[in-house]
């Protein structure tokens, strides 16, 4: 074995040793702890922003929503409804459905995402309570400038699903009403948390 | 929000285009976990030839197969689980292959520059507790399904672990080697029970301070902007002060001592959050280790040996500085890249397979093979945290913390040992240096993080992103 091989062979392992360093570095870049993002196609957003606003007609008039967001802004009816990272600055008096008015409705088993980056996403919502916040570690991730770690959680208390606020910074808002107690959450009813907007369905 | 807002989207499924979400795709963690395994294996299988073509300019397959034996037990775990923890992390296991088998390589490396066969060979004796370690590894995985039934046995474990570190003290099994009493001996059987007692006491701290943390944290008066805790609360550090000292004084061994207080000490850190505990337990241990440094006479050797290394009569004196300045030595023969693998002369190192492994790697291996193996612990420990801070409950967070931190702090004291940043004190290197106790211990490490990821992996439904 000449001396030339050998260094080659030495060399050949230091860059097989620091190649798997970084195959392990570059297979963490995306962080595969259970965070990755899916994102809807681009055209997506456009066309949930306009569909709603032109079935508002047909739509439940029990239900007192409140869209908020940025697509929902742009439409001309809705000067008002400002992203909801802002509203906090303008509380509205909007009434909140107490919990007599709703309880006695199955519960709702669907999250809908309506405004916000994931706008058009849904979670089933199973028997367990679910966690909202910045954390890697919730049930429902939101990571903007806005949400807090442990921002909010959804508790179904006897078929009724509740949101409480875990004192959050920015606040969580039900119906544009800022949540400091555990709420009802009515079916179809709008919850911003930062610059994201849900409502529950069945 | 005025009326004329209503209605924007109670519209139903139908106009928000809804998609249902499925989060788990546990085969393609698997997958990459499998590709990182078979790169791993083939790093060690590499190492074991060019020692062999460094040594003696030929390959011997012999130990090939035995190596390739282990490989298999390795290539079993990821079968294994494929099955029982599917969304465990993927780098766990790859990393605590390729560091356990360039240790195989060094010890095996060791052992043909001393003339070592069979079974008084370390590299042979080593390959049998990887295996052994490995099943002891793949036990833990399927006994433990669920992590929170250790919660359930914390003082059980702390039992364990106090009988365990007592263990060598016993007259009869006790065995004292390199001045250390650490060791038990049955038969020509010798194992360090206190390897395993690290793992049964992160198990004990990470139970007793999810109960204990609020009042460990929320008391307590505010002194220059720290809140100190009261004084009937620091009960539970003093007693593991205590434990620590006695290890060092009776025991007579610092990197132990370190080990466990340090250990407490962060995972106290944190479950409270209260920088106050890292500042008392520092100023408890230097304290400790000052008073130490001036009564025992071992401690003061050590630092003698550290701080004033290079004088002739430090170095030449009974435990004086002698191995520590053949490592430095070693280290700076071996250069950037080394001289090697089977080509420099590590063995003149006393120690050379056990404590100054690192020393004999970054001899052969060269600074930029040194960085890469500090890289691995780099990765491995930052998996281990990563699993920490997406525990689902606090006792799993707190445990893998310190699982984590029993390898880090380890590593730190071993490195910052032989390199001369801090008094040089005998603890193991994880996964590199021989001794079977160790092995086994931290491949149940390796182990509890895994199915503590793999719980944790189950966690967020829906990920909103900016």
């Amino acid at each position: 074995m000449s001396e030339l091989t050998l260094l080659v062979l030495r060399i050949g392992f230091l860059i097989l040793l620091w190649a798997f360093v970084f195959a392990i570095v570059y297979a963490l870049r995306s962080d595969l702890f259970g965070q990755k993002v899916r994102r809807l196609p681009a055209q997506n957003g456009a066309s949930a922003a306009s569909a709603p606003f032109a079935a508002s007609a047909t739509a439940p008039a029990a239900a007192p929503a409140a869209a908020a967001g940025p697509s929902a802004a742009s439409a001309t009816a809705v000067t008002e409804a400002v992203p909801a990272a802002r509203k906090q600055q303008a509380p509205a008096p909007a009434p909140t459905p107490t919990a007599e008015e709703v309880a006695a409705e199955p519960p709702a088993r669907r999250l809908v995402i309506t405004s916000g980056a994931k706008e058009g996403m849904e979670l089933e919502l199973g028997d367990d309570q679910l966690t909202i916040g910045r954390s890697a570690d919730s049930g429902l991730v939101i990571r903007d400038d806005y949400t807090s770690t442990h921002h909010a959680r959804l508790m179904l208390w006897s078929d009724q699903w509740m949101i409480q606020d875990l004192d959050s910074t920015n606040g969580t808002f039900l119906n544009s009403k800022r949540v400091s107690i555990p709420t009802p959450v009515p079916l179809n009813t709008p919850v911003s948390i930062g610059t994201t907007t849900f409502e529950l369905r069945r | 929000m005025p009326p004329t807002s209503t209605d924007q989207t109670g519209a139903g499924p139908t106009f928000t285009r809804s998609i249902a979400i499925t989060v788990r795709q546990p085969s393609k963690l698997r997958n990459l976990e499998l590709f990182l395994l078979l790169v791993a294996l083939g790093i060690a299988g590499t190492a074991i030839a060019l020692v062999q073509l460094g040594v003696n300019g030929s390959i011997d397959v012999g130990v090939l197969i035995q190596a390739g034996a282990l490989g298999m037990l390795a290539l079993g775990m990821h079968v294994a689980l494929r099955v029982v923890a599917r969304d465990a992390d993927p780098f766990i296991l790859p990393i605590a292959t390729t560091l356990n088998g360039l240790g195989i390589a060094m010890i095996y490396r060791i052992d043909l520059a001393r003339g070592d066969s069979g079974w008084e060979s370390l590299g042979v004796r080593q390959m049998v507790w990887t295996g052994l370690a490995m099943i002891i590894a793949l036990g833990v995985l399927i006994l433990i399904r669920n992590h929170r039934v250790l919660a359930r046995y914390r003082y059980v474990a702390m039992l364990v672990g106090i009988v365990l570190l007592l263990l060598p003290m016993l007259p009869g099994i006790g065995l004292t080697l390199n001045g250390a009493r650490l060791w038990i001996q049955l038969g020509s059987f010798t194992f360090q029970p206190g390897e395993i007692a690290k793992i049964a006491l992160a198990v004990f701290f990470a139970g007793y301070l999810v109960t204990a943390r609020d009042s460990l944290s929320l008391v307590g008066r505010r002194v220059l902007g720290l809140q100190l805790p009261r004084a009937r609360d620091l009960g539970p550090i003093l007693i593991i002060w205590v434990v620590a000292m006695a290890v060092l004084i009776f025991q007579r061994d610092l990197g132990t001592s370190l080990l466990y207080f340090g250990l407490f000490v962060v995972m106290i850190y944190v479950s409270t959050g209260r920088l106050s505990w890292v500042l008392i337990g520092l100023g408890l241990f230097l304290g400790g280790a000052a008073i130490a440094s001036r009564t025992l006479t071992y401690v003061e050797g050590r630092f003698a040996a550290w701080l004033d290394s290079f004088n002739p009569e430090v170095y030449d004196a009974q435990g004086g500085s002698y191995q520590l300045v053949q490592g430095l030595f070693g280290m700076a023969q071996g250069g950037l890249i080394g001289s090697g693998l089977g080509q420099g002369s590590p063995t003149i190192t006393p120690l050379a397979e056990s404590d100054y492994i690192i020393a004999s790697m970054g001899e052969e291996l060269g600074l930029v093979g040194l960085f890469a193996i500090l890289g691995l612990y780099l990765l491995f420990v930052a998996r281990g945290f990563r699993i920490g801070f997406n525990g689902t409950d606090d006792f799993g967070r707190l445990l893998a913390v310190g699982l984590s931190f029993v390898v880090v702090l380890q590593v730190f004291v071993v490195v910052g040992g032989v390199t001369r940043v801090i008094p040089l004190t005998g603890l193991t290197t994880p996964f590199l240096a021989a001794g079977g106790s160790a092995l086994v211990a931290n491949w149940i490490i390796a182990a509890l993080l895994l199915r503590l990821s793999d719980e944790v992996r189950h966690q967020p439904r829906l990920v909103v992103d900016e």
